[in-house]
């Protein structure tokens, strides 16, 4: 079994485990119906990011159409954290307007700053997915962007998710642990063999301008 | 066959923009209160022992006016029930005094919080405070709400007084909150 299928594996036993305990767990207990969703949604969430970075293309040494079966993962699994996301946020917006808007402002408290900055930054990350052709950025220069906001949306997203109080306190902090460094550690791991990657050969410096050159733009 | 790309490392600015970033999130989460701007935590463990008495105002004395804080007014509805209890295993309780230090009786104050029970908009009431400006509810503890548990206490009637908003925190396990109001005349 590959290792991005045992992470699959696990993320979906994470988001499980974190489901029942949510749904379970007194918190939730003759919560409203957007309440409950807002939190299902996030723990579907947290497991989709730990997964995601694991879904990136490898290069080298897989054969063309597995790559580009895997980028076209990434970007599924991508869209549906964005959707997640929002989902997460609206249904709060809808449910508690005053307490929500607090929290997004700049007097809210640390843990929604973590997931306001992790908000913003998912969208900055899906956007640069959507204009990544249109950019014309060299694939190091996108990549290294790309995956670094990233693991900023895995960190402050998760990290929010274990510092607020609630509906997954208790064994739901180890689970989202888990699920938190699984997402950064692929995160990283993709980061350094960005940033390791040597320079083209006969390359007057080691970086390339960050513009792409002719036959580098359809690739990832 | 395709030719491979060449690999190539990130533009310096592209890497100096991330670094940029990653230090100004870091500043903006240091410099941001854990529980919210102006939130305190009052919670605390009751004692099983009768309320302190009020210490009389020493003449000269002045008492900081308590200002409204940042989400003070969530959740803020003007028709709560007057003197109901909330349930049992917390008390707030606290003296409202204006800014010469001498406690206020019968000024009203209105606490709402999340409870297990109850919705932090509907679980709310107002009471009145004793002659020595003292103030009491009892309520179910206080469950979190957007992420911990928290307990609203407002001077929100008009009148002598001007209104007041406080969003302060507590601990689940709390069973004593203090919440203590000094009023500045209104006009």
């Amino acid at each position: 079994m590959s290792l991005v299928r045992v992470v699959g594996a696990v993320a979906v036993l994470g988001a499980a485990v974190l489901v029942v305990l949510a749904l379970a767990g007194p918190h939730l207990a003759g919560a409203p119906v957007l309440l409950v969703v807002s939190t299902v949604a996030a723990c579907l969430a947290v497991a989709a990011l730990a997964v995601q970075p694991w879904l990136t293309r490898r290069p080298q040494r897989e054969p063309d159409h597995h790559r580009a079966r895997k980028v076209g993962v990434h970007v599924r699994v991508g869209g549906i954290v964005t959707v997640l996301v929002v989902l997460h946020v609206v249904a709060l917006l809808v449910e508690d307007p005053d307490d929500a808007l607090y929290s997004m402002s700049p007097d809210g408290p640390t843990r929604a700053r973590m997931a306001l900055i992790a908000t913003l930054l998912l969208g900055v990350v899906t956007l640069l997915g959507v204009l990544r052709r249109r950019l014309r950025w060299s694939p190091a220069t996108w990549r290294f962007v790309h995956g670094s906001l990233a693991a900023l949306v895995v960190v402050l997203g998760v990290g929010h998710a274990v510092v607020i109080q609630g509906a997954l306190d208790g064994w739901g902090t180890p689970v989202l642990l888990v699920l938190g460094g699984l997402g950064a550690v692929g995160a990283v791991v993709r980061l350094v063999r960005v940033l390791r990657a040597p320079p083209p050969p006969g390359a007057a410096t080691p970086p390339d301008g960050g513009r792409v050159r002719s036959g580098d733009g359809l690739r990832g | 066959m395709p030719v491979p790309a060449p690999r190539t490392r990130p533009h310096p600015v592209a890497v100096t923009a991330v670094l940029l970033l990653v230090a100004m999130i870091a500043a903006a989460l240091w410099r941001s209160e854990e529980s919210g701007t102006g939130a305190r935590d009052v919670g605390g463990e009751a004692v099983p022992v009768a309320a302190p008495a009020t210490v009389p105002a020493v003449p000269g004395a002045f008492c900081a006016p308590t200002v409204t804080n940042p989400g003070g007014r969530n959740n803020y509805r003007a028709d709560a029930p007057l003197d109901v209890s909330l349930g049992r295993g917390l008390v707030i309780t606290g003296v409202v005094r204006d800014a010469a230090c001498r406690p206020l009786p019968g000024v009203p104050v209105q606490v709402w919080l999340q409870t297990a029970l109850g919705s932090e908009r509907e679980n709310r009431t107002t009471v009145l405070t004793g002659p020595d400006g003292r103030y009491r509810v009892t309520s179910d503890p206080a469950v979190a709400q957007f992420g911990e548990p928290n307990v609203h206490v407002a001077h929100d009637v008009e009148g002598p007084w001007r209104s007041v908003f406080l969003r302060n925190v507590v601990d689940s396990e709390d069973t004593l909150a203090t919440v203590d109001l000094t009023l500045v005349p209104s006009s």
